[in-house]
């Protein structure tokens, strides 16, 4: 009988028994394989218990704490003498720069981070990485740091986190800080985070724009533009004069990409450093042209210079008087790609027909309740194409097919269908009295109005739901004519249900109809911080297919039954 | 600072838990509850295969009913069988809207009635001083279903382990860090868990896993629920000795004691005070030849009808006659 057989084991269990006898050790694991038919590996953490010092934890993991930690919930607690510190802390910002460190180029973290991440009353320090822990310190994040220090300078203290300090995240940020390099890296991986980048790209489009500072105290002349490469393209604003052209291929490097609403834009800088790059290989600017040209679906808030094909479904407009008295006219209406449906609005004397097919360039998006909706402010922006860029779609009927999980990641999007499976009913699907006040259909809650108080309300019909994928899912909103659509009843008779049955029994006899079953949905999804909306056009119950479900799971993942 | 809690309230509102699809195998085996330190932060339960688990969707046959009384109020327990175990849920005495639903369940078995269930619920779990970890859920949604229905779940959820089962491959390969992760491939949703994973249970086999997709699979498409014997299942699987997959091993000695006789002995040899756990007596019967699901069928048994066992803490078993404390 070899004892070798199980040396990785004991090896493991002898890291934390210190002074148990490694032949016991082994004879208890040869013990669990043979009578209790548990393999070594998974017996690991019962043998580990079984030799365990009385009184010690056998929960804790195999590490044994470093000499003299200090583990501290507040900054208040740290003295400027402290090292190997172990705190948890909200990561505010993070920044970095290039700086010589004994005559190398080391780029170095800096920022703000602020203690008791959990609660509300939180203390602010400065810090430095010293270690290249970007990746894990992005802002928004809460993350433990152990092995940091303490660093006092001008009665200031602040953390040093060093090459061997560790930083465990705790809780993911918002968008990732991207590894600062002087490696140049694609418009794709640079427009997934914010922080230092550096890019080789083609020049698409360069103008210079004026911001107009808030205060009125003036105006600041930058230059805006696109960049792209093969993987995409991005939107930059400069702070100084650039002295490129359309067409130019450069190398950007120490710029920053942050984010506007939801579009990451390259910040140029006093500290950005531009030059003329050579790469005969690299795409012509018509050629990043013809790719960068976006669709419905790809629009994000916040968007500039957008290039998009459209059909145009319906075209309006109306005149308003302004803030300052003027009169003003604005042209609006709904557009479709083959991707989806959004609004087209323009402040120029643009007159289109319905149905006609256009290139717009240079557009902006901008979100109106929720979703993404093109402008554009002159006429030259527009061009009428005379051959479809695509097939005919019937406006009325025009759905694109999406999976949940992408339209709960994306962004809001107008004409989508997705399926799910309704794992809530909300108690107050059903009759709902509504405020009856002038443009207010707020729903009443005991007959008071958030707004106007009491209030006589008028019966709307509503289902709030809960669709759910298994991977995401999504508030399902359905006015009354859906509504009264999928239930096969209409207001009246859910009245007179409610009236002989009760409210309760209603409600039931909807969760025993809906609860569990796949739907499909046809709407729009609107996404903020709260998740995802979906407000249905329509609801359809889809057939139960075990089957059909159990085929593709073979067929996706190379099952062999 | 007054900035901070504006980027509080901005980046850490958390939506909706998505509702899981797990077996009752995977979410057994799972013992690492991971509670952030936030006064509303989420809890999850993290599987082997790396799912993060707040709110489940799952099914099953009903297999018993309880109903309990305690100074909290009223209660109801059900366990419901999938094909690779069983799903432990309770109606909790705090949601008593669930409570008429519950009654009218738990009328139904008390008279004979057997029937399949959906329930959407949250993750629980109880920890033991000495680290054992046992999950169970609380209701939030409930709904009697038919079969196509439950073999749609069976199918919805043999794709989801998959999914994760895949992950886990491709976390294995990768480095362990969320970079690694993510560049390797593993989907966003898992990437969180299959580090939590990663870094606390044991290197393990996915085949135990493997083997509850295939017969979930099979039942899906109407095919024979037999349970498929280990060699025919997976000729590269040697060390398919672990006690945990619902695959009835052959037997290492034949029964010589009934299943009944192997519970009540193994706790009466093993309970030092505190009762025997759910899962040492499992394994016993298992080295006697029973397979998991006679175990549990025993347990229930002596516990509900002859009243020979009692579970004083969820998932601790003592002798009735034993019990003195």
């Amino acid at each position: 009988m070899s004892e070798d057989k199980y040396d990785t084991e004991v090896r493991l269990v002898l890291q934390e028994c210190k002074d148990a006898n490694p032949e016991e050790v082994a004879k208890e694991f040869e013990r669990y394989e043979n009578e209790f038919l548990i393999p070594p590996r998974d017996a690991l953490r019962s043998v580990v218990r079984k030799f365990m010092e009385p009184g010690s934890d056998a929960d804790k993991t195999v590490r044994a704490p470093a000499p003299s930690v200090k583990k501290a919930s507040k900054f208040s607690e740290l003295g400027s003498n402290d090292r190997n510190v172990t705190i948890e802390v909200l990561v505010v910002s993070y920044n970095s720069r290039a700086q010589q460190v004994r005559g190398e180029e080391r780029q170095i973290g800096f920022g703000f981070i602020e203690d008791s991440p959990w609660d509300g009353d939180r203390q602010r320090w400065e810090f430095k990485d010293w270690g290249n822990k970007s990746q894990d310190l992005a802002a928004g994040s809460v993350v433990r740091l152990d092995g940091v220090s303490v660093n006092e300078w001008n009665d200031k203290k602040s953390i040093n986190i060093n090459q061997t300090s560790r930083v465990s995240v705790l809780k993911e940020g918002g968008a990732p800080t991207l590894a600062p390099t002087n490696e140049p890296v694609t418009i794709e991986d640079a427009s997934r985070g914010e922080g230092t980048v550096a890019i080789v790209a083609r020049v698409l489009a360069v103008r210079p724009d004026q911001i107009v500072r808030r205060d009125g105290s003036g105006s600041i002349d930058v230059m805006r533009g696109r960049l792209g490469d093969q993987t995409g393209t991005m939107g930059f604003l400069s702070w100084k004069t650039l002295d490129i052209s359309e067409g130019d291929l450069v190398k950007i490097e120490n710029a920053q990409v942050k984010r506007f609403r939801d579009t990451p834009e390259i910040n140029i800088g006093d500290f950005t450093k531009i030059e003329p790059y050579h790469d005969g290989a690299f795409p012509e600017a018509e050629t990043l042209q013809a790719n960068s040209s976006c669709t419905i679906k790809d629009l994000r808030d916040g968007m500039r210079d957008v290039e998009i094909i459209l059909q145009v479904v319906d075209w309006n407009s109306r005149s308003f008087t302004s803030k300052t008295g003027e009169e003003r006219v604005v042209r609006s209406g709904e557009v479709q790609d083959p991707s989806g449906r959004c609004r087209l609005t323009s402040w120029g004397e643009v007159d289109i027909e319905a149905g006609s097919f256009i290139r717009i360039k240079r557009a902006r998006v901008q979100a109106w309740q929720g979703s993404p909706d093109l402008v554009i402010d002159q006429l030259d922006q527009v061009e009428i194409l005379t051959e479809a860029p695509f097939g005919p779609i019937d406006a009325s009927n025009h759905w694109v097919e999406e999976d949940l999980d992408d339209l709960t990641s994306g962004g809001s999007r107008r004409g989508i269908s997705t399926t799910g499976r309704i794992v809530s009913l909300r108690s107050d699907s059903g009759i709902i009295l509504r405020c009856t006040q002038e443009g207010c259909r707020r729903v009443l809650r005991d007959g008071v109005c958030g707004v106007h108080g009491e209030d006589v309300g008028e019966e709307d019909l509503r289902m709030m739901m809960v669709v759910d994928s298994g991977v995401s899912n999504a508030s399902l909103l359905v006015s009354r004519a859906p509504t009264e659509a999928l239930i096969g009843m209409n207001l009246d008779d859910v009245r007179k249900e409610i009236s002989s049955n009760g409210k309760e029994a209603f409600h039931s006899s909807l969760k025993d109809r809906f609860l569990g079953h796949r739907v499909r949905v046809m709407g729009r999804s609107i996404n903020d911080d709260r998740g995802c909306m979906i407000q249905a056009d329509e609801v359809q119950i889809m057939e139960v297919d075990p089957e059909g479900i159990a085929k593709a799971a073979i067929d996706r993942w190379g099952v062999v039954l | 600072m007054g900035g901070g809690s504006l980027t509080m309230s901005g980046t850490m509102r958390v939506g909706r838990q998505t509702a899981i699809r797990v077996f009752a195998h995977e979410y057994r085996d799972a013992s690492l509850p991971d509670q952030g330190s936030g006064e509303y932060d989420p809890g999850y339960m993290v599987t082997r295969l790396g799912a993060k688990i707040n709110r489940a969707l799952i099914c099953g046959l009903i297999d018993s009913s309880e109903k309990r009384e305690s100074d909290s109020g009223q209660s109801y327990r059900f366990n419901l069988r999938d094909v690779t175990g069983i799903h432990r849920v309770e109606v909790s005495p705090f949601n008593p809207e669930l409570h008429p639903e519950a009654e009218e369940i738990h009328a139904r078995f008390e008279r004979g009635d057997r029937f399949l269930m959906m329930v959407v619920a949250k993750q629980r779990s109880f920890q033991t001083e000495d680290g054992g970890v046992f999950t169970s859920y609380n209701a939030q949604e409930m709904t009697v279903i038919d079969k196509p229905r439950y073999a749609e779940w069976l199918a919805e959820t043999a794709e989801a382990t998959l999914r994760r089962i895949n992950a886990h491959e491709l976390a294995m390969a990768a480095e362990q860090s969320m970079a690694g992760f993510r560049s390797a491939g593993v989907p966003e949703d898992l990437i969180d868990g299959m580090l939590l994973s990663r870094a606390h249970y044991p290197p393990f086999e996915t085949e135990v896993y493997m083997l509850d997709v295939l017969q979930a699979l099979n039942a899906a498409l109407g095919r024979s629920v037999e349970i498929v014997k280990p060699e025919s299942a997976d000729e590269s699987e040697p060390d398919s000795t672990v006690p945990d997959q619902p695959v009835e091993a052959p037997s290492p000695a034949t029964s010589d004691m009934s299943v009944e006789e192997v519970v009540v002995a193994t706790i009466a040899a093993g309970d030092r005070g505190e009762g025997v756990d759910y899962d040492a007596i499992v394994r016993q019967c298992s080295v006697h030849g029973h397979s998991r699901e006679e175990a549990e069928d025993a347990i229930d048994s002596l516990r509900a009808d002859g009243g020979q066992i009692s579970e004083h803490r969820f998932g601790w078993f003592r002798l009735i006659q034993s019990d003195s404390s």
